[in-house]
């Protein structure tokens, strides 16, 4: 091996270890997973014990538990028991009467918890703050949001629902656009084909396609884990698998297209022109449709991309690499598949 | 150009009528298929019918364009290759297909109407979406066809190669169709149908494009 003309070699295998051994091991931030009471009236006392994730309660010595009201006013818990790391219980005296809220629907407020160790976390619309008649008017004491610390962790971004799950991101994703990275580089090399009549160029496209092929199953099987855990079902007849299980039909046409042509310059051309052609189609079904109908997939059907809201510094550290290393690898796998194709074919010959 | 794409048409209708039988049989599957259907569900209506429609248009269309390239013997094929230019020989023969396919789905909607008993709501949206489609399909069922030719086992390479490539098209003109049936509340017929037309063009191009590749061997 030489090292001028495979360190990207090595660095894929850098890459790859550091992937799998950040993207499993780095913790989750600290976040609260549930409260136990999300119902409270004005001018009632309101007691919820809230279960966190995470996070070291017993170690913080200025905790804090807050509503927080959507006009930014916080109103403060007025006793904390805290019953181990991960559970704790907040009573409030009297939710106060000085704010109006819609007497059908009531107001949804977020919990907020705040140390002085972990910086705050908080749980989105967890109580419902509801008007009662005839409760004596009580006047609020509200902290604004400058009491509240931010500890930077090392750590991934807190999400509901996803919880641990979001760690895939390094994989789903990542191995989704190494794919389509490798059928680009597979399109290169069929243009190239067509252009230069190289049987080699074709040797590499088809290599290349069939990695890419192999990373499509894989991405399929872990999104199809995630949505296991995310929306209860292995496969869900969102638009956007169904269009990759069509796209990925294509592309095992291409297979079938190229084991039933004999001869190899006429294999050669034609798969490179269905190569193309599945490209095209693959890039209709996959990137437009699903932006233009409903779809449970972040970034489509109005749903927000995940990188706006969700993305922090912290998953960029892995995520790119994990795309680079992704692609690497693919790339290494094709080029072993094109070396054992032109191997064979020589030896035919 | 446009003249000698018109000649290559007429020269394929002159070939097409003496052996009609081709055609026909195509027209016979789909009568023959919509009765049995028809007799299954006893009626149709609902979703059922548009969703009959495309599938037994589908397996048709197939089965009209699907050998337009593949069915000529290598004499035919040599004489073709000597005598025209690809491009023309394409578009002459997406025409052509155009056509059978147009006379087949229209014979289908009638059929359908016959046997249901009542007409489409909205025809018009219903012809839109169902030309649209249909040139679509043409379009990539002749370059299947063109490249299929080549193989060992034709028949059976056209229906699996194009089969997933037409999936998006017939998605969306469902859909399309839906709407036009009153079964479906959308307000996007628009989009969905210059989703189409775009999606149309593009495989029009490419096919264009490829064409001259494929064809000489």
């Amino acid at each position: 091996m030489k090292f001028r003309r495979d360190w990207w070699k090595v660095l894929a295998v850098i890459l790859m270890v550091y992937v799998i051994i950040a993207g499993i091991k780095i913790p989750l931030n600290p976040g609260v997973l549930s409260n136990s009471n999300s119902q409270a009236y004005q001018g009632k006392p309101f007691a919820t014990s809230v279960d966190c994730y995470n996070s070291f309660l017993r170690q913080a010595e200025d905790l804090n538990v807050y509503l927080w009201l959507p006009s930014d006013q916080l109103i403060k818990a007025d006793s904390i028991v805290v019953l181990n790391d991960t559970r704790m219980e907040a009573y409030f005296h009297a939710i106060p009467t000085d704010f109006t809220i819609d007497s059908k629907n009531g107001l949804m407020v977020s919990l907020l918890l705040d140390n002085e160790l972990e910086g705050h976390y908080f749980y989105r619309n967890a109580v419902n703050i509801k008007a009662s008649e005839g409760s004596e008017i009580q006047l609020g004491e509200y902290a604004s949001l400058d009491v509240i610390r931010t500890k930077k962790r090392f750590a991934l971004p807190f999400q509901h629902i996803l919880y641990e799950t979001s760690r895939n991101t390094f994989f789903h994703v990542a191995i989704w656009m190494a794919m389509f990275a490798l059928l680009i580089c597979s399109c290169w090399n069929s243009v190239m084909y067509l252009i230069k009549k190289e049987i080699s160029f074709d040797a590499k496209s088809s290599s290349l396609t069939n990695v890419a092929l192999v990373f499509g199953i894989a991405g399929l099987l872990t999104g199809s884990m995630w949505a296991k855990y995310t929306w209860g079902a292995f496969w869900t007849d969102d638009i956007k698998l169904n269009m990759t299980a069509v796209s990925l039909l294509i592309y095992l046409a291409y297979w079938v297209l190229r084991a039933s042509v004999s001869d190899p310059d006429a294999r050669a051309r034609l798969s490179s022109v269905f190569n193309l052609f599945a490209f095209v189609c693959l890039m209709v079904l996959v990137m437009v449709i699903p932006r233009l109908t409903d779809s449970l997939h972040p970034g489509n059907g109005g749903n927000p991309a995940f990188s706006s809201y969700d993305m922090d510094n912290v998953m960029r550290m892995v995520f790119y690499p994990a795309i680079i290393a992704y692609f690497l690898i693919g790339y290494w796998m094709a080029e072993l598949n094109f070396r054992y194709l032109i191997l064979k074919e020589k030896l035919q010959v | 150009m446009i003249n000698r794409i018109f000649h290559i048409v007429y020269k394929e209708f002159k070939m097409e009528f003496r052996e009609r039988y081709g055609f026909l049989s195509s027209i016979l599957y789909l009568v023959a298929i919509t009765f049995v259907v028809f007799k299954v569900f006893g009626s149709l209506e609902g979703p059922t019918k548009v969703a009959l429609f495309w599938v037994i248009f589908l397996f048709t269309c197939i089965n009209i364009i699907g050998t337009s390239f593949s069915s000529q013997s290598i004499r035919r094929k040599i004489q073709y290759y000597q005598l025209y230019d690809p491009v023309e020989l394409l578009m002459a023969k997406l025409l052509f297909n155009f056509i059978k396919v147009l006379i087949a789905g229209t014979i289908l909607i009638l059929l359908q109407a016959l046997f249901s008993g009542e007409s489409l709501v909205n025809p018009k949206l219903f012809y839109k979406s169902f030309v649209l489609a249909s040139f679509g399909l043409t379009v990539i069922m002749c370059l299947i066809s063109a490249i299929s030719s080549y193989s060992d086992n034709q028949n059976a390479l056209v229906s699996i190669l194009s089969l997933p490539l037409v999936i998006p098209i017939l998605l969306l003109s469902m859909r399309v169709s839906l709407i036009s049936e009153r079964m479906f509340l959308d307000s996007a017929v628009g989009k969905y149908l210059s989703m189409i037309f775009g999606i149309d063009l593009l495989l029009f191009s490419l096919s264009l494009i490829f064409i001259p590749i494929i064809w000489k061997s």
